[in-house]
């Protein structure tokens, strides 16, 4: 299946894997961090909003790595859509432009509520795919694994529901 | 510092993009069991990053020689009830949240709407932890959730 970026073929699954490895151990090894993305967006919320939560040591002494990590992450995307075939904004969403086909206004809708999901949920649940399912489970960590196995559950019986029973897409 | 960090999440930010780890069609095809590359790309990425940390508390330093502090994540009712959430949201929006700063990177439109809607859910725990905290058993504001 080719990427929906410029139909780009992926990367083979183990390279991409052993380079995800080569990340995380740089950041221990030479900055004494343990990787997490989602702690960034309380990073972000702490800039503007004035809540006690947000004023929390642990959130504001992380700020002046994870800020810039996160600029990184849009970066990358950025130069990998340069580099395969050059940069433009786009509204393609390859599988769901088939079988859901909203319009603008419907995607940044469906995108807005996913993302509520998103950021409350990894708050709650003290980190993401990369926190929990990666340095997590590498570390042996109990609340990892829980939250790693309730994730991926909580995905497939979503995703199975949407394109199986409320927009089946001939041929999946 | 912050150079690193930015070339750091740069690499991590351009393997996401080209894995298919920041695609919404691979995000459903995992979880439709119709894609195997994620399974691949995480237990791969898991099963070298496990022996790495080992090793590296083995020396129990970093390269520069500063004393490693890995801070554990503390276990609470908000992992699962957590976990859950955030999984329907990975399956709607077909990112987690690296990949949405990739994706917004890529130039994909709306990866942008999936940004402020995680940014408002950020927001929304850190409004109501206090009342949340004991539903859902969670550790002290001081503490937090769990970093990461």
């Amino acid at each position: 299946m080719p990427l929906i970026l410029h139909g780009l073929p992926p990367l083979h699954w183990a390279l991409a894997g052993v380079g995800i490895a080569g990340i995380t151990l740089a950041l221990l090894f030479l900055a004494n961090r343990r990787l997490g993305v989602s702690t960034g967006f309380e990073d972000i919320c702490s800039l503007v909003l004035p809540l006690p939560y947000f004023k929390r040591a642990a959130v504001t002494s992380g700020r002046g790595w994870r800020l810039p990590l996160l600029a990184g992450l849009v970066l990358g995307g950025f130069l990998s859509a340069l580099l395969g075939g050059g940069w433009q904004p786009t509204w393609a969403l390859g599988l769901f432009d088939q079988a859901i086909g909203l319009g603008p206004a419907g995607k940044l809708a469906w995108m807005f509520v996913g993302g509520l999901f998103i950021g409350f949920g990894t708050r709650l649940a003290g980190g993401c795919t990369s926190g929990h399912g990666i340095f997590g489970l590498a570390n042996f960590e109990l609340p990892s694994l829980v939250t790693t196995i309730a994730f991926l559950a909580a995905g497939i019986v979503t995703t199975q529901i949407v394109y199986r029973v409320l927009f089946p897409l001939a041929g999946l | 510092m912050t150079l690193l960090y930015l070339i750091l999440g740069t690499v991590f930010g351009f393997i996401l993009s080209r894995s298919g780890a920041a695609d919404y069609g691979f995000i459903q095809g995992m979880f439709l069991f119709t894609e195997f590359q994620l399974y691949g790309i995480i237990a791969v990425a898991v099963l070298i990053t496990a022996p790495g940390i080992w090793l590296i508390k083995q020396r129990g330093r970093t390269l520069l020689g500063q004393r490693l502090s890995i801070e554990m994540k503390p276990f609470h009712g908000g992992n699962l009830a957590g976990g859950i959430l955030f999984g329907i949201g990975w399956s709607i929006a077909g990112m987690c949240p690296g990949p949405i700063m990739v994706n917004i990177g890529e130039g994909k439109i709306y990866a942008l709407a999936a940004l402020a809607g995680a940014l408002v859910g950020a927001s929304l725990l850190g409004w109501f932890y206090s009342a949340l905290q004991r539903p859902f058993g969670l550790p002290p504001l001081r503490v937090g959730t769990g970093e990461g």
